[in-house]
């Protein structure tokens, strides 16, 4: 079993727990997602789970007793699912006898929860509480196993900024909900390569003194993608030219994979020139049809009467 | 306001829990910045990371363009902070969904909830998914349009193009109605007249206000730590290998396929059609009008030259009847479907300009790469 959280989820948490009140020491909240395969667990496929969302919900903890609002929970999951145009399909319908969770169309679910800090004794931040509220989310992703997510926000001494994810198993003899072992799992991060462009802007905001960026035209976008390629082979050819010269040790699935991707361009007898003809062309309609909806415009407000 | 950023202020560490709200002194360097009465106008739209990444995801996952949503936030010193924003049903969803009603409640519960954990839970306007550049349309016009009468500061509207974000240019662009449109939106009036004397035209119904992003200080230590290369032995195995689809720079730009050329230019052509029945339409009703207006005007001379008649014949004369009752001179048709479409025509094409110009680049480069190999 494996989880994949997406950047989403990450900054949803990581605001949740700036907005934390002075009482809080952690935030916690629950995960939704995917999992693949979507049916029944079995031992024999390893199950993924995806994460691409979460929300926030309340919970308060003091030294004696921890609790969760369920009802507030259940509200945001019904309203997430109702802001994607998905519904709940009531479990116990169809398909009685596997008794899966409450679904949404995409196949949007609870898989789990998220807490932030390691505030809960043992530097790991997993106590007897954090297995009661994981008890309490078994309930609602069964037949599945539920997902902790455990943060760390790098804001406390001597723990670096990270993710943890676990799933747990009941232990003793006579399993009780406060008492289970953490296991971990890997965890790793993905997103849609459509979305790659999006993080690259949070990226360069990020890198700035100020915190902010200004998005810009798809032209700089470009030259930063080119100033990238050209970069890589310059890397690719110090390398090759490092194992003509015998300094570096050749390495046969590398030269496979390069040979692959520089050969993958083909020229079709003239289709560059057709192409570039077209692409001229092109950009020549764009520039008259933009001409004629000023003067259109200008027209209409000379003279309309 | 006022009561609200001084609650915000860190309180002094003597106070020992006053019974009654005692409001601090606002510090000068913020007196500046108070502002009750959204006097000071807008300057910059600023989204928060967080926001970014959801309507980005949000614009991806949504089955058509027309992934919608609320942001949230507040407004400081001329910078509309957004921190925050959640997705609305889509208008395809079933029946019942559609209705303005329970809309409105899922919003009201949804802020509601997001006040409950903290959050800001005040509406500052909403975003729009598009591709290819065609957010002109009535909807998004007439959404913005009540907004800018209800919300503090109007609102804005930040616009996200899917298909250049997925060309790895994430785009995101603010605007709001000018003022001169909101005029000739109040008045319901799009005749040409009122056109004229607004000077109104595609290009001045939107302003553009600049967006730009921020990443708060722990998202972005965060984030820096995700792509850092070689994390310490305390993360898991995969974080720390730095091999997570790493998040260094797209090279989705550099592709070389056309079918976002071919696809603006069908885009570019439809409009027009639709611009062109949007004008005949208009043509027909301007000819209606003055095909009436000729009748009623040939009746009243008529009339005249009867009288004149009647009086050379010692009648009295017939009664000069109502005209306006006889004749319905339909009014002026509005102009404002043809402007929206003319607007569209010009988004695309913009769009396609810009496509085109990217993959001349694209092509030059691919030349001095691919033949000399």
């Amino acid at each position: 079993m494996s989880l994949t959280v997406h950047p989403t989820a990450l900054l949803s948490i990581l605001d949740h727990y700036v907005r934390r009140t002075d009482v809080q020491h952690r935030v916690i909240g629950t995960l939704l997602g995917t999992r693949t395969p979507t049916s029944t667990p079995s031992p024999s496929i390893p199950t993924v789970v995806n994460v691409t969302h979460a929300f926030a919900v309340l919970h308060s903890e003091t030294e004696e007793q921890v609790a969760v609002d369920g009802d507030y929970h259940r509200a945001m999951y019904e309203m997430f699912l109702k802001g994607r145009g998905e519904s709940i399909v009531p479990s116990g319908t169809a398909g009685a006898g596997v008794g899966v969770g409450p679904q949404g169309k995409e196949g949007l679910s609870i898989v789990g929860w998220y807490a932030t800090g390691s505030s809960e004794g043992s530097p790991a931040g997993l106590g007897t509480f954090s297995a009661l509220i994981q008890n309490f989310y078994e309930q609602e992703t069964t037949p599945f196993p539920a997902v902790h997510l455990a943060l760390d926000t790098g804001t406390e001494e001597g723990v670096g900024a990270g993710v943890r994810a676990y799933i747990s198993s009941p232990i003793g003899v006579y399993p009780k909900a406060e008492n289970c072992v953490f296991v971990p799992i890997p965890c790793e991060l993905k997103f849609h390569e459509f979305e790659r462009s999006g993080l690259d802007l949070l990226l360069a905001s990020s890198s700035t003194p100020s915190n902010t960026f200004l998005p810009t035209s798809p032209l700089p976008a470009l030259h930063t993608a080119l100033v990238g390629t050209s970069d890589a082979l310059n890397r690719v050819l110090a390398h090759v030219q490092g194992i003509l010269c015998g300094e570096i040790p050749p390495d046969p699935a590398l030269g496979k994979y390069l040979w692959t991707v520089l050969g993958a361009a083909h020229d079709e007898e003239g289709g560059w020139a057709t192409a570039l003809q077209d692409t001229v062309m092109v950009s020549y309609l764009a520039n008259l049809v933009r001409g004629q909806a000023e003067v259109a415009a200008r027209l209409a407000l000379a003279g309309g009467a | 306001m006022a009561a609200a950023l001084a609650a915000s202020l860190p309180a002094p560490a003597s106070a020992p829990a006053p019974a009654a709200p005692t409001y601090e002194a606002i510090p000068p360097s913020m007196s500046t910045a108070i502002d009750i009465e959204a006097e000071i106008p807008l300057t910059c739209v600023q989204l928060d990371a967080m926001v970014v990444t959801k309507i980005v995801q949000h614009g991806r996952e949504a089955p058509s363009a027309s992934a919608h949503g609320l942001l949230l936030g507040l407004d400081l010193d001329g910078i509309l902070e957004v921190s925050n924003s959640f997705p609305l049903p889509s208008q395809t969803s079933e029946e019942d969904d559609k209705s303005p009603k329970s809309i409105a409640r899922y919003q009201a519960s949804m802020l509601r909830s997001l006040k409950e954990v903290q959050g800001d839970d005040n509406v500052v306007g909403f975003y729009q998914a598009t591709t290819l550049g065609a957010f002109f349309d009535r909807t998004l016009v007439d959404t913005q349009a009540i907004h800018q009468e209800r919300l503090r500061h109007g609102g804005v509207v930040v616009v996200h193009d899917v298909s250049q974000t997925a060309r790895g240019n994430a785009s995101f662009r603010g605007f709001r109605l000018t003022s001169s449109f909101m005029d000739a939106y109040k008045k319901g009036n799009f005749s040409s007249s009122s056109l004229m004397a607004r000077r109104l035209k595609f290009s001045s119904i939107l302003e553009e206000i600049p967006v730009r992003v921020r990443t708060n200080a722990l998202a972005s230590a965060f984030l820096e730590r995700l792509v850092a290369p070689g994390l310490g032995a305390y993360t898991t195995r995969q974080l720390a290998e730095g091999e997570m689809p790493g998040l260094g720079g797209s090279f989705s730009v550099l592709g070389l396929g056309q079918s976002g050329v071919s696809r603006s230019l069908e885009l570019v052509s439809e409009a027009i059609d639709s611009y062109r029945t949007e004008d005949g339409n208009v043509a027909y009703l301007t000819r209606q009008i003055t095909r009436e207006k000729l009748r009623a005007e040939t009746y009243v001379a008529k009339r005249k030259e009867e009288n004149v008649q009647r009086v050379a014949q010692g009648l009295s004369p017939l009664p000069e009847e109502d005209v306006s009752r006889l004749f319905k001179v339909p009014g002026e048709p509005s102009r404002l479907e043809s402007m929206l479409l003319l607007g569209q025509v010009d988004a695309y094409a913009k769009s396609m300009e810009s496509l085109a110009g990217i993959a001349l680049v694209n092509m030059y480069g691919a030349r001095g790469g691919g033949v000399y190999l």
